[in-house]
């Protein structure tokens, strides 16, 4: 450990698979003070490797990371989360002169790989360069090596999981991957972790497979230190308290994310019908009561999580029987299901257990078939231009045959596998008014028509399109701030106010008051902004699709709901002001970089 | 409350009330299960049972109720390998490469809790080949009769691994030898009386109870546990599964 470090081991491993060499490098403390860990600390990287704009994402220059946070490794409740950082292969600015411009990517996976990273000795990962042919990267404490994949190459990511642990003859390994969707370079593959949980958004899974690299192994017996250690046993005993017994702890374990399906759609800010909706008159048959009833077996956590928001089922009584796999979730309920008008919960099941097994991001993926079926309903594009599939709302079968075709991009999953944005430029015919993403990151499962909030998270949010950025500045940072500690943002609330800063403050010996806090996030969105303004982003990239602005909910408690675009803009135009960004430009002014300490770039 | 996390809460709690009605029904612990056949090592445990007027206490896991999130790991860790602080010895950090009790995940999901079973007739100690200590009877490893638990004596262990093997080969599979010194560790010590896994497990999944031969898959090694819970659960083959 470097000195002066408490909880971190001040060590970062770094990869080159071009070259094969693994090296040790050493984290700069002013890094770990001002960026934290996580997505900051990540970003921070990214921003010093990437010293020129344009850069293709999928480039052997653009880092990979898998970065866990100060908290990871420690048994704090829900401390579990490994955030990859890489630039986007995404995403594209409306009028940059870089043709390969994209912003930051940034994607965040539950489980137990975060804190095993940390185990294993280090506080992070950055994998740069390509194999000359697949291969996996072990780590085993100090050992690093890169190994032979060739075999597993093609392999679905339900059956690596197996047969990746049988080869590595210790189940104490953790895990990630891709399927074949990533090693195809479909743009929205993920990084899939325990055959289930995923860093879904971003195309993390396509940067993965750009460099050839299969999947990644790490076991490890160390733990880093604490600055104040009877301090930190105080806390973490506190923090255990505030989730014991909680109706917030309840409500997780009863429904996980799935107890949304009905309540979204109850108030109309679900994604229905291509967003065209905020309500699906179904919603019963695929919620979480249905799915408790009939596929849900048993609740599981992630790292030391009170919550246990995951749901493994088995498909019994429904289609689709003899099928075990998680879910329905609220996203890949509603993006499989709600999205697509499917109400078959067996079919759903089917369709998410493919969309993981080849590890495609569920959200993109039920956004790209919804708008193609859209175009489909109004004739944009006929049955030939599918290759025959009959892609009509609610048919699952079709819906099995384009999750297939898009992971294989094969015909028509080849122009799918870029994203809607890509598609409407092909389609033509206005389909870019119901093309739903912001900056060619499609948009997750919250509809905005009665929220025109998520609206302002979607449209300011760094990685394009994102349900979790937040409403307002506040949200923003705090949550820029939980993807930088480890912790997950869903357990956040249990906290209670200061125990995060707290927690933090006795694992790193720094002062993490609330105002440090707030600015350590804001410093982080900050940079995070700085790269994608570099990249040639600017204001009239924040832009909803015209859907929202221009078809007024028909169904549903929503019925008449429209975002009106002046008031929009004002939104905007407050939130940028807030920010202490120019509104023209969306560009963070100097007096702001200077006050966050990101006077390094200013130049730009 | 800072007002980012009010926001951010509001749909969480909104949807707590919307949806709170009774929570998952409290599963009956597996007991009076029937014993699997071919389990020959507990079969004849139950006679070994029935002779002995002692018996041991142990962590008992009810696996469905186990969500895997490895509390237990860490807060095993954290009381059996205390750190001293400032002249004060306090519990360790947790971590979990150190704990008695090691969490088995499988795929489809299964987690199975592995810790020692405490069993009655010893087949760790049974296989220790060092002579028993004129005055005290022990081998290197013996039974604690004080806490019940099994140790191990450093300084007359000669590292030859059979305890781990028969472990292994009949029961659970938790004695672990040390990859330098070889010699046996991860025996449950249940923390002085008052075992840590059972106290913070957060879904109650783990209780401190006397040995219960009947109990399902006592002593039964994690990947057995797995591969029928999986089974019965999961129905992979479509017919055999079944909601509990």
């Amino acid at each position: 450990m470097s000195k002066g470090m408490n909880g971190y081991h001040g060590v970062i491993l770094d990869i080159d698979l071009t070259s094969g060499k693994i090296n040790r490098k050493p984290v700069p403390v002013e890094d770990t003070a001002k960026f934290v860990g996580g997505r900051g600390l990540g970003m921070k990287i990214l921003w010093d490797r990437l010293k020129t704009p344009g850069i293709d994402a999928l480039s052997p220059e653009n880092p990979l990371m898998f970065m866990p946070g100060p908290l990871s490794g420690f048994p704090v409740p829900a401390s579990c989360r490994t955030c990859v950082v890489t630039k986007s292969p995404r995403t594209s600015a409306i009028a940059s002169e870089y043709p390969q411009a994209s912003t930051v990517s940034y994607s965040n996976m539950g489980g137990f790989f975060g804190p095993e990273i940390r185990f294993a000795g280090y506080d992070g990962m950055v994998i740069t360069g390509k194999a000359s042919s697949p291969v996996y990267v072990l780590i085993d404490d100090d050992k690093a090596e890169v190994r032979d994949a060739k075999k597993f190459w093609g392999m679905g990511t339900d059956e690596f999981d197996r047969k990746f642990i049988e080869e590595l003859g210790d189940r104490r390994f953790r895990t990630c991957y891709i399927g074949p969707a990533g090693e195809n370079l479909v743009s929205y593959a993920c990084i899939i972790n325990t055959a289930a949980r995923a860093a879904g958004r971003g195309g993390t899974g396509c940067v993965m497979g750009s460099k050839n690299l299969k999947a990644i192994a790490v076991r490890g017996t160390k733990m880093p230190d604490v600055a104040d250690h009877k301090q930190f046993l105080d806390f973490l005993e506190q923090a255990r308290e505030g989730f014991k017994g909680t109706d917030f702890t309840k409500g997780w374990r009863y429904g996980g994310t799935a107890r949304a399906l009905a309540w979204s759609s109850g108030r109309g800010s679900q994604a229905v019908r291509n967003f065209r909706e905020g309500t699906f008159a179904d919603i019963d048959k695929i919620g979480d009561e249905a799915a408790r009833q009939k596929t849900w077996i048993r609740d599981f956590a992630c790292y030391c999580c009170p919550l246990s928001c995951k749901k493994s089922g088995a498909v019994k009584t429904v289609s689709h029987t003899g099928l075990a796999h998680d879910g329905p979730e609220y996203e890949t309920g509603t993006m499989f299901g709600a999205n697509l008008l499917v109400s078959d919960l067996g079919g759903l099941m089917k369709e998410i257990s493919s969309g993981d097994d080849y590890g495609l991001d569920i959200i993109s993926t039920g956004n790209v078939i919804g708008f193609l079926m859209e175009n489909y309903e109004k004739g944009n594009i006929d049955r030939t231009f599918l290759d025959g599939i009959d892609l009509t709302w609610g048919n699952v079968d079709a819906v099995l045959k384009m999750i297939d075709k898009i992971a294989r991009r094969d015909g028509v999953g080849d122009m799918a596998s870029k994203g809607v944005k890509l598609l409407a430029e092909k389609i033509g015919s206005d389909s870019d008014k119901f093309a739903m993403h912001v900056k060619g990151h499609e948009l997750a499962a919250w509809n905005v028509h009665v929220d025109p909030g998520m609206g302002i998270s979607y449209v300011s949010s760094n990685r394009g399109a994102c349900h979790l950025n937040g409403r307002t500045l506040e949200e923003q940072n705090s949550n820029a701030m939980i993807d930088s500690t480890g912790v997950c943002l869903f357990a956040d609330y249990g906290f209670g106010e200061m125990g995060l800063q707290n927690l933090l403050t006795a694992v790193t010996g720094i002062e993490w008051t609330k105002e440090e806090y707030a600015k350590a996030g804001e410093r982080i969105f900050n940079l995070e902004r700085m790269f994608n303004f570099r990249e040639g982003f600017r204001r009239e990239d924040d832009t909803l699709p015209d859907r929202f602005f221009a078809e007024p909910l028909t169904v549903g408690p929503g019925q008449g709901a429209v975002l009106d675009r002046g008031e929009f803009t004002k939104m905007l135009d407050e939130y940028y002001e807030k920010r202490g960004w120019d509104p023209k430009t969306s560009k963070p002014t100097k007096a702001k970089l200077q006050n966050l300490g990101l006077s390094f770039t200013i130049e730009t | 409350m800072s007002k980012a996390r009010v926001i951010q809460a509001e749909w969480q709690n909104d949807m707590v009330s919307f949806s709170r009605r009774d929570f998952i029904k409290q599963v009956a612990a597996g007991g009076g299960a029937a014993i699997i056949l071919g389990n020959l090592g507990v079969l004849h445990l139950s006679s070994v049972m029935a002779e002995q007027a002692v018996t041991y206490r142990m962590i008992a896991v009810d696996l469905k109720k186990c969500t895997g999130c490895r509390t237990c790991e860490a807060v095993c860790s954290a009381y059996n390998h205390k750190q001293k602080v400032n002249g004060e010895l306090l519990n360790g950090l947790g971590n979990p490469y150190l704990t008695n009790i090691r969490v088995h995940g499988f795929n489809p999901d299964v987690d199975v809790p592995a810790v020692c079973a405490m069993c009655l007739d010893n087949p760790c100690i049974e296989a220790c080949p060092v002579e028993p200590h004129p005055e005290t009877g022990r081998k290197a490893l013996y039974r604690d009769e004080e806490t019940g638990t099994i140790r191990n004596d450093r300084k007359r262990c000669i590292a030859c691994g059979s305890c781990a093997e028969a472990c292994r080969a009949e029961r659970v599979g938790i004695i672990y030898p040390n990859p330098e010194t070889n010699k046996p560790e991860r025996m449950c010590t249940l923390c002085d009386g008052e075992p840590q896994c059972v106290k913070y497990c957060p879904y109650d999944a783990l209780s401190y109870m006397e040995i219960d031969l009947e109990r399902e898959f006592y002593g039964k090694s994690p990947e057995l546990i797995a591969e029928e819970l999986t089974r019965r659960w999961y129905a992979i083959d479509g017919k055999e599964g079944k909601n509990e």
